[in-house]
């Protein structure tokens, strides 16, 4: 990758805050301690919005199922995919005596059967076998399937909506969002590495901030990333771009050009040595790239020397879109200081063992970044919740933090969800 | 798709020919998963960690060359200890070229994170 007009230090970079219509002010630091505020979320947030729950990939053929549970709203949904394709959620709840029907994360199957007393149904949610049928009171088996959850599809990723009869469809929900991104490439999708997460002591918005700004990067990350993401060009990390989408929001990271691995690191150098993109951050192939960088709104000035575009899906889903191929991260409340969360890296198939090397070392180095920011992050929660302050300050490249928490805030205060996508 | 994670017990000459100077170094570093070696890295003093890198650094791009001859997903079992062994660099050189210490500084250890799926064909 070549040099080309790199922009110069401090003076060129946008603007974002201002100009998205966004304040300058302090932000207030209870959202992120307060059992109140959590259960505000609870129910106008994550019980009123579209919630991403990943990739119709997942569900790879005909039959296949997975769970996957909102602990914030104490749901358990099970996703299905039937024979003709279309694909379904449901409360994974037996309608006999309400347990849990399917153990499973993932699998294959038509048809679950309740581990209690045999109750069975279809993966179209329909009500099967009752055991012992004669036996129960004027039992109608068309009323007793499993209860639908709201879902629907949008370029490949699959959303549920927790409300009985959502308030908005999923492309009302996306709106300037969803127009932007539609076509966007998602090479790899069939098969991730993960990094899973079980729980964090910190609240769900103090993780999901901590991936969606690059000022920290050059502190945080000195060794595993900082020489990547900034240079003497470039030394605070500053974003390229940034685009607030309705509810949702986007942001361009700098990506340092000329990052070589040093003569010293023996590993790194091999690891890197035949990788067709200049890459080191990524994965994939060179025609991946080159369609990733084709679309209009990833890397939206077309700068060269970019790392990621960030999507931020409101309130919980991020997709970041690199030269190296694609990622995601997922962040599931647990209460209002813990955390559940879950990254899916895009990866090909290595098709030698070389790839093969390079994926491990790839992969390495992202988990290395996570537990950096793991540690970070719970102190940061137990410094917010010891009271020293009242607020938090943001600058200009912070913007998406500050574009998640005011949306969040008017999502809370409105009472419908149309009153909190007007713009 | 099922993981393979089980292989026998390190046997003498459980290294393809050629590589038995690395065998005292299969026990330990030659972890059926990624999350394996990434712990067992984690875990291990720097000295430990820099016996390994410096005994297998050189002989690195000559495994690799060794394992190119077999279908990633499908090796004999002395050239799948290799590769696994091999893995274990990136692993290491988290230590010894990023870090200079065993792990990344003030990140947490034991903590709740891992590899649930590692790199593909394999997903180990």
């Amino acid at each position: 990758m070549s040099v080309v007009d790199l922009p110069k230090p401090n003076t060129e970079f946008p603007k974002l805050t201002v100009p998205n219509g966004l304040g300058t002010g302090p932000i207030p630091i209870a959202p992120y301690i307060s059992q109140a505020w959590y259960e505000q979320e609870r129910d106008r947030v994550f019980g009123r919005a579209w919630l991403c729950m990943g990739r119709v990939e997942q569900l790879p053929e005909a039959d296949s199922f997975m769970v996957k549970e909102i602990e914030i709203c104490g749901v358990i949904a099970l996703i299905t995919r039937d024979a003709k394709d279309q694909i379904r959620a449901f409360h994974n709840v037996c309608s006999h005596r309400a347990n849990l029907v399917v153990h499973e994360t993932s699998g294959k199957g038509s048809r679950f059967v309740c581990k209690y007393h045999n109750w069975a149904y279809r993966n179209t949610g329909d009500c099967i076998g009752v055991p012992d049928r004669a036996n129960f009171f004027d039992l109608d088996m068309k009323k007793c399937g499993l209860t639908p959850i709201a879902c629907e599809t949008w370029e490949g990723w699959i959303f549920i909506n927790l409300q009985k009869q959502p308030e908005v469809t999923l492309t009302e929900f996306l709106g300037n969002f969803g127009e932007a991104f539609r076509d966007a490439p998602a090479p790899a999708a069939t098969q991730a590495f993960t990094v899973d997460v079980t729980s964090m002591r910190a609240n769900w918005k103090v993780t999901i901030d901590a991936f969606c700004e690059s000022y920290h990067v050059p502190v945080l990350h000195p060794s595993t990333l900082g020489d990547t993401f900034a240079n003497d060009s470039n030394r605070y990390a500053r974003p390229l771009s940034g685009n607030v989408r309705g509810a949702h929001r986007t942001m361009t990271t700098f990506g340092n050009p000329n990052y070589l691995p040093p003569e010293s690191s023996l590993i790194e150098r091999l690891a890197y040595s035949n990788i067709d993109t200049g890459n080191t951050l990524g994965a994939n192939d060179a025609a991946d790239m080159q369609a990733l960088q084709n679309h209009p709104a990833i890397n939206p000035n077309k700068v060269p020397n970019w790392a990621t575009e960030i999507c931020w899906l409101f309130p919980n889903f991020l997709i970041f879109y690199s030269p190296g191929g694609f990622f995601t991260l997922e962040f599931w409340p647990l209460s209002v200081n813990t955390t559940r969360w879950v990254a899916r890296m895009h990866t090909p198939v290595a098709a030698d063992v070389r790839q093969r090397f390079q994926q491990e070392h790839y992969s390495c180095r992202m988990a290395e970044i996570f537990l950096e920011d793991v540690g970070n992050l719970e102190r940061q929660q137990k410094a917010m919740e010891s009271g020293g302050k009242s607020e938090i300050i943001l600058q200009d490249g912070e913007f998406l933090l500050r574009h998640s928490i005011e949306t969040i805030q008017k999502w809370v205060a409105s009472a419908t969800v149309r009153e909190a996508l007007a713009e | 798709m099922r993981m393979q994670t089980s292989l026998p017990a390190s046997l003498p000459n459980s290294l393809p020919a050629g590589f038995e100077a690395l065998e005292p170094f299969v026990d330990y570093w030659a972890g059926a998963t990624n999350d394996i070696r990434w712990d067992r890295r984690a875990r291990a003093s720097m000295a430990e960690i820099r016996s390994f890198y410096e005994a297998a650094v050189p002989r690195a791009d000559e495994g690799l060359a060794y394992l190119e001859q077999f279908p990633l997903a499908a090796m004999p079992d002395d050239a799948t200890r290799l590769l696994r062994l091999l893995l274990s660099l990136p692993h290491a050189a988290m230590a010894v070229e990023f870090h200079g210490q065993p792990r990344a500084a003030a990140s947490p250890f034991p903590h709740g994170m891992h590899i649930g799926r590692g790199p593909w064909p394999q997903g180990w």
